[in-house]
């Protein structure tokens, strides 16, 4: 218990000091509203807001420039947690044998000049498709999902 | 890339693709030395004084010729204007073209792909991006994308993995692609353009063309939005996530001809392995093409730009969703000129995103450097690396259709006569491919049953194709296409019959008719039930009905002998062969006896 007792890290230590001097790069107004818009987040709503976030960024970013000591000299970065040995990697190999359905709806053409023709039946997709699509809408026309945009069409 | 400032080597480097993001901003904060040179210079960078005025030279002569050529009737007065300046400004292009497979269900769920359907229909929870649904990667859809890769030259990569590119837009419900950013899964491919397949039979660059493509890669196609004016939009999800490829080339395009014929190339090629069944015109391939200029006499040339490994380029603009092989050559004349006139008038081409509008004569701007877009690749937590057996690619490789070259290649250099290489390109585009294979089995039974008849075989390519294409084709007309109407075997029997001279082509041709109406007797039974055996005239029979004809006619002989209208001298073939049974004249041999008796000079020898 009594080791438990006394914290002796916090992640306090990788956050800038309270007086702000760090050697981050200084973030432009600029740079601020171009990322906002990137993310689809409103702007600042008035000046101290906007020095506000460019505060808590700063902080962020010295914050990463710390975790970014750790050296990580041939450790690979890691994507997800998945099962990485080789038995799984042979299991998800895509070989013939797991695409053998998908060859049998294909056949040959031609006596001398062989093509290839995909039977285009339409498949049976219903467990997946029967759902309302269009429920949680909330403007909608018919079928389609309708969206006001004022942006020039692209 | 050649030693600069550090700024100066981040801020173009922030708009190269492979250089990650955060990698740069780590880097940014520590002082840099230089990267080594690895790029394989642009052949056109010449350092010795001789070389651009050789190249003018050069590049005169050739822009008079393809001014000739143009007067043919290419691209009109665009290309005649800026002939001059193609001396001075070298243009390159790269190409990207998005491609839809041809797949039963989508990329990342089995919805199943559709055209035209009831909107928002074929829509999972992942394709409306609910939150919580998880992608399913549907294995079927390598298929197609394999082969589409193989038909290109490329290698496959045993491992790619899905990556994400986040940008907002209401055809993107996930406000993310998912896309092969850091591993496609297949590189380093290329695609070679032989002068026939330039309109006219010429190459801008006097010889094949050989583009390289970077890489291959999937990914998710987004919806279908219907405009309503002013600023409604109507929204399908039908197609969100339906499998694409990205074609992406090496910006080694100098023309753009060679651009449209490349893409034109393409799409016939992914067409030809069942890769792809839509074309431009129905909207399932587009292409977006980056366009710079570079001024090829400039004495010491910068550093400029580079693009996957080329440098030595100017600044590149991106002209997007171009979508028909038309529009691609008029943006890019468009564009160049846009750009030339730019620099010559001491201004700076910026790096911007650009569209073109069917019948503009400019360019217009879409979007310019502060509404670049950073998408924040990431790596897809929730897909797993796609890792391809080897067993795979070999049997799709092994199996892969023959390609339209090849197909060509063969047709013109068989053994039994040429086919010339517009009628095998001609050949090979009709009925998907089921009119090649009609003349393929043609052939075939002419070769087994007349193994030994030399001089029918030497001319068996070209005597073919004069049937499948001229005579056949001709009576289906506008109708379609089906081998049964003249069954390969019965058109082959007439062939090898006219060549034994054991009827006339026009009884041939005769015959050839009667077929398609639907006669079901074998040819050999209807030559011998209506008695169409070539039964030559003797000479003095052909001599009798000619004089006899001309003594109908004084006025027409003298037409032919004292105005020189030569042509009516086939009117009077015409009419010996009409006023005769069917197989008796020949009218090769009426023509040489009317001359004769015309006092004609012998028809020259065809």
């Amino acid at each position: 218990e009594r080791l438990l007792a006394n914290p002796t890290w916090s992640v306090e230590s990788l956050l800038p000091p309270k007086a702000g001097a760090t050697d981050t790069p200084k973030i432009s107004s600029q740079q601020l509203h171009h990322l906002l818009r990137l993310s689809a987040l409103p702007p600042p709503s008035s000046p101290e807001d906007e020095k506000k976030m460019l505060d808590t960024l700063s902080a962020q970013l010295h914050f990463v420039g710390e975790i970014q000591q750790v050296d990580t000299t041939g450790v690979e970065p890691l994507r997800a947690i998945r099962d990485e040995t080789r038995a799984a990697e042979k299991e998800h190999k895509i070989t013939m044998e797991t695409l053998t359905e998908a060859f049998a709806q294909e056949k040959v053409v031609g006596k001398h000049h062989k093509r290839i023709q995909r039977n285009t039946d339409s498949v049976d997709a219903t467990d997946v498709e029967n759902w309302a699509v269009l429920g949680s809408a909330e403007r909608k026309a018919g079928k389609f999902f309708v969206v006001e945009s004022e942006r020039p069409v692209e | 890339m050649l030693a600069r400032s550090a700024h100066a080597t981040f801020t173009s480097l922030s708009k190269k693709r492979h250089i990650c993001q955060s990698c740069l901003r780590r880097a940014s904060r520590a002082p840099s030395t230089s990267t080594g040179r690895t790029l394989i210079q642009s052949r056109t960078l010449q350092t010795d004084d001789d070389a651009p005025f050789r190249k003018r030279l050069k590049d005169a002569a050739k822009t008079k010729r393809k001014r000739e050529h143009a007067s043919a009737g290419s691209t009109g007065d665009q290309n005649i204007g800026v002939n001059s300046r193609a001396a001075k400004w070298e243009l390159t292009v790269g190409i990207e073209i998005h491609a839809e497979l041809n797949t039963a269900r989508k990329l990342f769920s089995s919805a199943a792909t559709s055209i035209s359907e009831t909107p928002n229909t074929h829509v999972t929870l992942f394709d409306a991006a609910l939150p919580g649904s998880q992608p399913h990667f549907q294995k079927e859809t390598l298929i197609p994308a394999l082969r589409a890769a193989l038909a290109l030259g490329c290698k496959i990569q045993p491992k790619s993995s899905f990556d994400r590119k986040h940008y907002f837009y209401q055809d993107q419900p996930a406000g993310y692609q998912i896309t092969q950013y850091y591993e496609p899964f297949a590189r380093d491919g290329h695609i070679t353009l032989w002068p026939h397949d330039f309109p006219g039979g010429v190459s801008p660059e006097d010889g094949p063309v050989t583009i390289g493509i970077k890489q291959i890669q999937m990914e998710q196609d987004t919806a279908k939005t219907v405009h309503q004016p002013p600023s409604t939009h109507l929204i399908d999800f039908n197609r969100v996530s339906h499998p694409l490829i990205e074609i992406i080339t090496l910006p080694q395009i100098h023309n753009p001809t060679t651009a449209a014929v490349c893409v034109r190339k393409i799409q016939m090629i992914l067409k030809a392995v069942n890769a792809v069944t839509a074309g431009m015109e129905m909207g399932g391939l587009r292409a977006d093409v980056n366009v710079s200029v570079r001024d090829r006499t400039a004495a010491a040339p910068g550093p400029g730009h580079s693009f996957y490994g080329i440098s030595g380029l100017g600044q590149r603009t991106e002209i997007k969703n171009l979508a028909s092989v038309k529009a691609i050559d008029d943006a890019i004349v468009a564009e160049r000129n846009r750009q030339i006139d730019l620099l010559e008038n001491g201004g700076v081409v910026e790096g911007e995103t650009r569209g073109w509008a069917l019948g503009s004569t400019t360019t217009k701007r879409l979007r310019g450097k502060e509404g670049e877009i950073d998408y924040r690749y990431m790596p897809d937590p929730d897909i797993a690396p796609v890792t391809i057996g080897p067993d795979l690619v070999q049997h799709l490789a092994n199996t892969l259709p023959t390609l339209p070259d090849d197909n060509l290649r063969h047709l013109v250099a068989q053994e039994g006569g040429l086919l010339s290489t517009k009628d095998a390109s001609t050949l090979l585009a009709l009925d998907d491919g089921d009119r090649l294979d009609y003349y393929f089995d043609v052939i075939h039974h002419l070769r087994s049953t007349f193994p030994r008849k030399r001089k029918l075989l030497a001319d068996l390519g070209k005597v073919t194709g004069n049937w499948v294409l001229m005579e056949l084709g001709g009576l289906f007309k506008n109708q379609e296409w089906s081998a049964k109407r003249v069954p390969s075997d019965q058109l082959a029997t007439i062939i090898a019959q006219v060549f034994d001279k054991q009827i006339t082509r026009h009884t041939g041709k005769l015959l050839l008719s009667k077929k398609f109406e639907g006669d079901i007797r074998p040819i050999e039974r209807i030559i011998a039930d209506e008695n169409l055996h070539l039964r030559p005239l003797s000479p003095q029979e052909y001599s009798d009905l000619a004089q006899s004809l001309l003594d109908e006619k004084p006025d027409m002989v003298k037409d032919i002998t004292e105005k020189q209208q030569f042509g009516k001298v086939k009117w009077f073939v015409g009419q010996m062969m009409a006023r005769s049974e069917e197989g008796t004249v020949e009218p090769e041999t009426a023509e040489v006896v009317l001359r004769e008796l015309l006092h004609l000079p012998p028809m020259e020898q065809k």
